[in-house]
């Protein structure tokens, strides 16, 4: 970016994330009960230095917000207002639109100013007919100069306004040969630019060599000239205006030569000027043991702070050193470590093809190469990673208008708000999110009648949790409302088609049924969470990131919604599978349990088709040969592997595969680029042998699937 | 010799922004010498290895206000002299009273643009 100013109102908008970020906490706390000044001021800080920053770019949609936020803030920072609950939800809307203003600032969007009016009228009502603070135009005050003691300046500061001392100019000049070729004497030069003022001339002659070696046609003199002159630059050049491009010329204004030595204090500052002859020293020297307070009234803080520059305290702890990089940068590393990983395994397998023994060089040194790997790995996506805080302060902003919408009162809240998350992982996991917030506000709390007449309190707890477990990081939507009604569920999905009248079904799998498409149980769309996403979209969003979805209910307590997610997603644990003679990744985290099929368990259904009988469950059985298009479905499929695939809303499937090579961790590589989408496949890696290896996305493979498991009888076979 | 090329400044603000404009703002002038700070007692801890003639300061900022870095700064011989711009969203009388009491050379009202600087500066040290 080569405009300051465009780099710095994008650092601007950046800012205000994290002033918006240190608004809610602020809230938040208070909301929680904080009620010290520092929190109060920290939410006020916030606000104030949006303002700030929004009034050097000329917002002033933003400004007058903020303003008249901020005023009501200062109330409340002053102690003439109490914060009480429902000055703090205005608060809180508050801060959800002055988001809203600084993104729309942002993108360049307009902003609706009826959508503020409403909250602005209630911030405005409480300050009543108090007067604005006054103003500075009021208030009469007298800058105050301090004369500065510099070097080659004139030591008497004229007043603001006057004429400053005329300014010294160094005019570097060297001429060419082709000067004196075309007639012209620098001494005439020198002569006119005497008439612009005080000057003063050196002649540079160190290049000039020995009589012997002089050529008298070459030109070996510079001049160095400082002259005193009010006229400007542009007098000094014209001077040299008829020898333009015949010599080499600088000329800039002069920059003391020396250090800078003293300077005094301000002149109305009387007590001060006693030591205002003193040399400014580099370094400090000790201060007296007590400082000399000049205020009536000293604070703690104030002691402390004077005490700060003689006393050399320990060094504040600095803002932690950022840097901000291309997010293309950071992929581009996370690609090459990628590559390295894909490296070693294939170093790994030559070096034991090579049957070297165990405790050689080159095998203890690979022992270090892949223990640095791992750790170079975990580094790159430690940078890609990011707390979910800024999610869960969404979706309390999701609580919030939901709740409002639906007149209920709920109280969310968060944990583990530090767990990291991949970058992208965040990104993509806010709108399934959002829908189960809104859901749980919905559906999952009861009526506040509801849950007085059973015993609870009027306000409803939805809690969103955060951490990892086992390598993985596990989202938690949790609400303390009536439990799934299960024969309500059970009803709805009968009555729209999605399972048959009898089916028996466990608790749980009742509970999945939410999970199918076309499934709601509102009994009238409410404006809230009906907007025709159901949670079906939100488990296939939550899969595409290579996530899991479950459900746990329990009547009268309340459900809760698990999602399980894989760190990063540019590595995924697989298991690698053989089929017709290819080589195939299958996700691990799909497969419920790999088993070999004996004959007994194989049952003929439909004429294309079989089942498989696993502990009494049917599961349609799938051949990944027949259904990739790399064979036709074989005549038995007794004493092959079969992969139990997890389909979280019916019963899983059984994909049948020739063999099971190795379970190992592979890098993705993806092929969306370069074949656009393939169907059943989710992306591809390289093995260790080098060999590339298409990564399955068993869920889209097994809705895709034909379940062909059976040969094509051709019909003149049957005749003939 | 011009008095931009030779005054050191220091400008303390804890918003970046505000720090980038007002440096931008200076640079504009020709004024080079400049550091920055995002709190008080870091601008301390740097104009004692790094000594200034100005500070610029914002009012409200986490820890030491710009008007406690200014008593701060009155209170030690070495930095008694220097010349302290206050730059303030509220300009209100009780700020400016302390302020004035306590050795403030100059105020300015945010938001300000940068002939507005140059002159709360000039009127502290003289023209740039």
């Amino acid at each position: 970016m080569s405009d300051p100013m465009a780099e710095i109102r994008a650092s601007f908008f950046i800012e205000c994330e994290e002033l918006l970020e240190a608004l809610q906490d602020g809230l938040q706390a208070m909301f929680d009960g904080a009620r010290d000044d520092e929190t109060v001021n920290v939410v006020f800080r916030a606000v104030h230095s949006i303002k700030g920053g929004a009034g050097a770019f000329g917002l002033d949609e933003l400004v007058a917000f903020a303003h008249r936020f901020e005023t009501v803030l200062d109330e409340v920072r002053a102690h003439r207002l109490a914060a009480d609950g429902d000055l703090l939800k205005l608060f809180f809307q508050c801060g959800d639109m002055l988001g809203d203003l600084v993104r729309d600032s942002r993108d360049g969007l307009d902003h609706d100013p009826a959508r503020a009016a409403p909250v602005l009228d209630r911030l405005d009502a409480l300050m009543g007919t108090q007067d604005d603070t006054p103003d500075a135009e009021e208030v009469a005050f007298q800058p105050m100069a301090v004369s500065l003691d510099l070097p080659g300046l004139d030591t008497d500061t004229p007043p603001p306004g006057d004429a400053p001392a005329p300014p010294v100019w160094s005019i570097r000049f060297s001429p060419a040969a082709s000067l004196y070729a075309a007639g012209n004497e620098p001494l005439f030069l020198f002569r006119a630019l005497r008439d612009l003022g005080e000057i003063e001339i050196t002649c540079q002659d160190r290049d000039l060599p020995t009589l012997d070696s002089l050529e008298t046609e070459q030109s070996f003199l510079a001049w160095e000239i400082t002259l005193t002159t009010s006229e400007g630059e542009a007098a000094i050049r014209e001077v040299f205006e008829f020898v333009d491009g015949l010599c080499d010329l600088e000329v800039t204004e002069q920059v003391g030569g020396a250090d800078i030595t003293k300077l005094h204090p301000p002149g109305a500052d009387a007590a001060a000027a006693n030591v205002a002859t003193a040399p400014y020293p580099a370094a400090p020297a000790p201060g007296p043991t007590t400082p000399e307070v000049t205020t009536p009234e000293v604070t703690a803080a104030e002691l402390t702070a004077a005490e700060a520059p003689k006393a050399r305290p320990p060094a504040p702890s600095p803002p932690r050193a950022t840097v901000r990089v291309d997010l293309d940068r950071i992929d581009r590393l996370v690609n090459l470590v990628g590559e390295i990983v894909i490296n070693q395994a294939m170093l790994t397998q030559s070096v034991e093809e090579a049957g070297l023994p165990p405790n050689s060089a080159v095998r203890t040194g690979l022992e270090e190469f892949l223990q640095l790997t791992r750790d170079i790995q975990e580094s790159v996506m430690m940078i890609r990673a990011q707390p979910v805080k800024s999610l869960f302060q969404r979706m309390a902003r999701i609580v919030r208008e939901s709740s409002a919408d639906v007149g209920k009162e709920v109280h969310l809240r968060t944990d583990g708000e530090n767990t990291e998350v991949d970058k992208t992982v965040i990104e993509r996991l806010a709108d399934p999110l959002t829908h189960m917030i809104r859901n749980a506000v919905d559906h999952g709390l009861e009526n506040t009648a509801d849950r007085i007449a059973a015993g609870k309190p009027a306000e409803g707890k939805v809690t969103l949790t955060a951490m990892h477990r086992s390598g993985r990081v596990v989202i938690e939507v949790a609400d303390d409302g009536g439990g799934i009604n299960r024969d309500k569920v059970r009803a709805i999905a009968e009555m729209k088609g999605l399972i048959t009248p009898d089916l028996p079904l466990t608790d749980s799998e009742i509970d999945n049924l939410l999970f199918l498409p076309g499934f709601s149980t509102a009994e009238e769309v409410s404006n809230l969470s009906g907007r025709g996403v159901g949670m079906d979209v939100v488990r296939s969003s939550i899969q595409a990131l290579g996530g899991r979805i479950s459900i746990t209910s329990e009547q009268g307590k309340g459900t809760t919604f698990s999602i399980s997610l894989p760190l990063t997603l540019a590595v995924l644990d697989g298991m690698v599978v053989r089929v017709a003679g290819e080589t195939l990744v299958v996700p691990l985290n799909s497969i419920l349990e790999t088993l070999a099929l004996t004959r007994e368990e194989i049952r003929e259904f439909g004429p294309e088709t079989h089942v498989v009988n696993i502990r009494d469950n049917f599961v349609p059985l799938l051949d990944l040969g027949a259904e990739l298009g790399y064979r036709d479905p074989l005549e038995d499929y007794a004493g092959g592997v079969v992969l139990l695939i997890a389909q979280e809303d019916s019963n899983p499937a059984a994909v049948v595969v020739d063999a099971i090579e190795d379970q190992r961790q592979v890098v993705i590589k993806g092929l969306q680029d370069s074949y656009g989408r393939v169907p059943g496949i989710a992306a591809a890696t390289i093995l260790g042998d080098g060999q590339i290896a298409l990564i399955l996305d068993p869920v889209d493979l097994v809705a895709q699937a034909s379940g062909r498991t059976r040969p094509p009888r051709p019909i003149d076979a049957k005749a003939g | 010799m011009a008095l931009r090329d030779q005054l050191r400044t220091i400008v303390v603000d804890d918003m970046s922004t505000s720090r980038g404009l007002i440096t931008q703002a200076l640079d504009g002038f020709g004024v080079r010498h400049v550091e920055s700070a995002a709190d008080g007692a870091s601008a301390l801890q740097k104009i004692s290895s790094w000594p200034v003639h100005l500070v610029i300061s914002d009012m409200n900022m986490p820890g030491m206000t710009g008007l406690q870095l200014l008593h701060a700064l009155r209170s030690a011989p070495q930095t008694r002299g220097v010349g302290f711009l206050l730059i303030t969203g509220k300009a209100d009388r009780e700020i400016i009273e302390h302020g004035k009491q306590l050795g403030m050379n100059n105020f300015l009202k945010k938001p300000f643009q940068p002939d507005d600087l140059r002159r709360a500066i000039e009127a502290i040290v003289g023209r740039l």
